[in-house]
């Protein structure tokens, strides 16, 4: 039984697209009093269906704002879009106005953001604001709505969901504030839940619990999902594939298991090596060397060079592309061969 | 939700006993004599000088002159005038003049404040905000009776647009007043407004509303207005106070009979029992209206009921 | 927003922006830095110096005498000699505004110094002491609190003998100090749990130097800010209060009551409004834009 959701999206979208998602050469700056801070620079991406991909980096990488950018949260002014297409089921989202992005969202692409308790509407109770989902999208009545809330709720794991319906989110717990969300994003059965940091305020007990819960929930509804984190424990449990960002672009990607057995990029590789493991007890913890660039003065060439072990002159004016790397692996480094090589 | 309410009943009993004994000290327990201070420049015949010092138990140690005087208050004796006059009859007549150019004040306040800042916050930078920023600026800089005196001057007299004294006209003669009394509430409505909406458009569950695919006016309207509106009641509620000391000035300046009027009118007639027993009347509703405001407040934002 | 897309520094420390090699990157230091550039505060602030010095040599403004009246010259309209014209009792009203001025200061000066006094005093030992202290402060501050300044003084006014600046600036203390001192409180209670006060305690600091040197400065900010507007709304009250009838009485110069005594035949002589009117309201528009101002200087979150 088609939903209106449905329809409005099967006139937006091709089903018989390539990707499920595919984003092309994102560019997106902040112009501040001081210049214009580009946060996104060239990335590109695909996502199917059924898959996992994880987009990790530090703080200032750029991997929520990419996201955001393609689900048309970013205030503009003061960002902008400045070049690239994100398209969902072959129509570019960043070409549809704002009233058309609104079918897309929720139905389409679901995100779950990170702090829940500021995430979440403090005046409304939680029940609310689920069923605001059934209510906008499905046109549901008020008691209809509330039956599939409780629903939700019992899947995603809230123990006494009927009594705790009519609650506020500053009366749970944060773990079950995350529940909330997930159900949230949930609720209209979307073909792709982005999760941006989802436990990265949580303890680190219930950040496996979450993590377990978005894997299980993938996997009953195939859809695809986007993690993004800057923790790599959590990106080897549940990714299939990930995507390394840096200075606002993708400096390495691939399947997970490849990249975590032999990183084909010097910061991917200096990632690896920082993470503390059991059999370095009594050494010394390796740190990369440095800080992040200014994403308003983005040094020349590399934007990871002047960090970097295995630099050569040419890195220093030449801006290297994503190199193709054998097993449909990517490398923004020119001497990436003799980076695997190394290993 | 009940706990809370019991909790601030219970915290306004000291502040009410409080503040009547520190009026009643101000009063009768200051150096000099409180009975000759309060007549102003009359002149008290030893008869009424005895008369007056027994009406007001001044005769009697401090604290029993405290006790009667509270009891006096629940009684609802405010004092009286040198005319014999009791403050309460006073006060009972003037109250529904008060009410109705509150109600006007009030009214305009709300409903032209939020209006405007409402529109200057969701257009930050336009000529609209530009315009409700200086504009509001003007008004709380000038003094209310300097802005009451150009009203009435400009509006009243050279314009002849409004009535401007006296409340023979009906309901129209509470218009001009009852705005000179809210525009400087209205000014902070309207700034307030202005800034919380802009602030709540940029906080992270307006996003997360969006990332939902609600329409624009849902996620403003419903979501980011309901926040947005939390210290603007606030807000409302404690101006009660602006808007008492405001009445005792426009009432005065517009020749309203209400309990401000009769507030300024005592001070110019030098009726010093009248003046105290309003003043005290006065606060005593300040206090309350305060508490209903602040029970108003938890229903409006549900964080504050499990404190 | 999750993202934080200001610069970020690349070896070592940089200073503040702005500052140069070898300057303070204090709070104070940068919020003055700031100022100095800004017309939102530089055009107040001279204001205000031109009020304070015609304050204190109102000579300097005008030779007239504000207290040379000649009935013959009642209510005469402004003229190019006299540029305010003449009031009721034929006083050159542009010497009495000017005069006016030192009134308005005066009262302003002394009420704000000593309310910021007894709130930084209080409101340091309420915060940083707590307990007993601070709940017996705490209600106290409640039931003053509960009185309206306008009508606390009101009821106080009414009763004293005699209204001069010091009696009325006594009584406007008595009832504006509450919503300064919860500021102050308030500052020092988020400050006292700062890492560097246990550090300095742990060295062995004792609770006075603590207080002057790490609670203090740091807790101040919003106070100061506060004040500057406060200083405003004291010249207004002051203003309203002498309007009344309840504040300074003849002989007294005061705009407020300049516009009371006129208040008869303002209507048919508006010019006897408009000085003594403007000069307020510029008066207390000039505190309030420094009080922005100095808001915004100082606000660590805008950095």
């Amino acid at each position: 039984m088609a939903r209106p959701h449905d329809l409005a999206l099967g006139e937006l979208t091709d089903p018989t697209a390539d990707h499920l998602l595919e984003v092309v050469d994102l560019s997106v700056e902040f112009r501040v009093r001081h210049g214009a801070v580009h946060a996104v620079n060239g990335v590109s991406y695909t996502l199917e269906r059924g898959e996992t991909l994880a987009i990790v980096g530090e703080s200032g990488s750029g991997k929520s704002v990419s996201v955001q950018a393609l689900m048309g949260l970013i205030d503009s002014p003061p960002g902008f879009v400045t070049g690239g297409r994100a398209l969902y089921r072959g129509t570019d989202l960043l070409s549809l106005s704002d009233r058309e992005l609104q079918h897309v969202r929720g139905p389409g692409i679901a995100m779950v953001f990170q702090d829940a308790l500021s995430a979440l509407n403090p005046v409304f109770s939680v029940g609310w604001q689920i069923a605001e989902m059934f209510r906008v999208h499905e046109g549901l009545t008020r008691s209809d709505a509330r039956r599939r809330v409780i629903e939700l709720m019992d899947r995603v794991g809230i123990p006494s969901a009927r009594e705790r319906v009519d609650d506020y989110p500053h009366q749970f717990s944060g773990g079950m504030r995350q529940r909330v969300m997930i159900a949230m994003a949930l609720a209209l059965d979307p073909e792709v839940l982005i999760a941006d940091e989802p436990t990265t305020a949580l303890d680190v007990t219930v950040q496996a619990q979450i993590m377990d819960l978005l894997d299980e929930l993938q996997r009953e509804t195939g859809m695809g999902l986007i993690l993004i984190t800057h923790d790599l424990g959590v990106v080897a449990d549940v990714a299939d594939r990930v995507a390394v960002m840096y200075a606002g672009r993708i400096v390495e990607s691939g399947a997970v298991v490849d990249v975590y057995a032999a990183p084909a990029h010097p910061y991917t590789l200096g990632l690896m090596r920082s993470l503390p493991r059991l059999r370095h007890k009594g050494g010394r913890l390796e740190a990369i060397s440095g800080a992040p660039p200014s994403l308003l003065r983005i040094p020349p060439g590399c934007p990871f060079h002047p960090r970097c072990g295995y630099v050569r002159a040419r890195c220093r004016d030449d801006d290297p592309p994503l190199y193709e790397v054998a097993g449909g692996r990517g490398s923004a480094c020119h001497y990436h061969d003799e980076v695997l090589g190394d290993q | 939700m009940g706990r809370y309410v019991i909790r601030r009943l219970l915290q306004v009993i000291p502040v009410l006993l409080g503040a009547t004994f520190l009026i009643f000290a101000l009063q009768f327990a200051l150096p000099g004599d409180p009975i000759r201070a309060l007549g102003g420049d009359r002149g008290l015949s030893p008869t009424v000088y005895a008369t007056l010092v027994e009406r007001y138990n001044l005769s009697d140690p401090l604290h029993v002159q405290y006790g009667k005087y509270l009891l006096n208050l629940l009684r609802g004796d405010f004092g009286e005038s040198f005319r014999g006059r009791d403050v309460s009859r006073i006060m009972a007549d003037a109250f529904p003049v008060t009410l109705r150019l509150t109600a006007v004040a009030f009214t305009a306040e709300a409903v032209i404040g939020i209006l405007a800042g409402v529109l200057a916050g969701l257009r930050r930078g336009s000529f609209l905000d530009n315009l409700v920023l200086v504009s509001t600026t003007a008004v709380i800089a000038i003094p209310v009776f300097v802005l009451g005196l150009v009203a009435q001057l400009v509006i009243g007299v050279e314009l002849g647009w409004l009535p401007v004294a006296g409340i023979r006209d009906g309901w129209v003669s509470y218009l001009l007043p009852g705005i000179v009394l809210g525009a400087l509430s209205l000014a902070y409505v309207a700034r307030l407004t202005r800034t919380s909406l802009a602030e709540n458009l940029r906080a992270d569950y307006v996003r997360t509303a969006t990332a939902k695919g609600l329409p624009r006016r849902r996620v403003v309207g419903r979501h980011a207005l309901r926040n947005s509106l939390i210290p603007v009641v606030t807000f409302l509620g404690f101006d009660i106070g602006t808007l008492m000391a405001g009445a005792i000035i426009t009432e005065g300046i517009f020749n309203i009979p209400g309990v401000g009027g009769q507030l300024f009118l005592a001070i110019r007639q030098q009726e010093g029992f009248v003046v105290v027993g309003i003043a005290t009347a006065l606060v005593l509703v300040y206090v309350l209206a305060n508490l209903l405001v602040d029970l108003l407040y938890a229903v409006l934002d549900p964080r504050i009921r499990y404190d | 927003m999750t993202e934080d897309f200001t610069a970020q520094t690349t070896g070592p420390p940089e200073q503040a922006a702005g500052a140069a090699e070898g300057e303070s990157a204090s709070l104070w230091a940068d919020a003055w830095r700031e100022l100095r550039r800004s017309p939102f505060f530089v055009v107040p602030a001279l204001l205000i110096l031109v009020l304070t010095v015609m304050a204190i040599w109102p000579q300097l403004f005008t030779n007239a005498d504000p207290r040379d009246c000649d009935l013959a010259r009642s209510v005469l309209r402004p003229s190019r000699e006299h540029w305010f014209g003449f009031d009721l009792q034929g006083c050159d009203y542009y010497a009495r505004v000017i005069y006016g001025a030192r009134t308005s200061i005066t009262v302003g000066l002394l009420v704000t110094t000593g309310t910021v006094i007894i709130a930084v005093t209080f409101g340091s030992i309420a915060g940083y002491y707590g307990g007993v202290i601070d709940t017996i402060l705490a209600r106290i501050t409640d039931i003053v609190f509960g009185i309206p300044l306008i009508l606390g003084a009101i009821v106080m006014l009414t009763v004293l003998p005699r209204r001069g600046v010091g009696e009325l600036a006594l009584v406007l203390m008595v009832f504006s100090w509450p919503p300064m001192l919860r500021i102050m409180r308030s500052q020092v209670l988020s400050v006292r749990s700062a890492d560097y006060v246990q550090a300095a305690r742990a060295l062995g600091a004792g609770d006075l130097r603590i207080l002057r040197r790490h609670i203090l400065p740091n807790a101040i900010a919003p106070v100061i800010t506060y004040a500057t507007v406060f200083f405003g709304v004291i010249i207004v009250t002051e203003a309203a209060l002498s309007f009344l009838g309840v504040g300074l009485q003849l002989p007294a110069i005061s705009w407020g009551l300049m516009i009371s005594v006129a208040q008869v035949r303002i209507l048919r002589v508006p010019h006897l409004l408009a000085f003594p009117g403007l000069f307020l309201s510029v008066t207390v528009f000039a505190f309030m834009m420094l009080g922005d101002a100095l808001r915004d200087a100082l606000d660590p979150r805008l950095r």
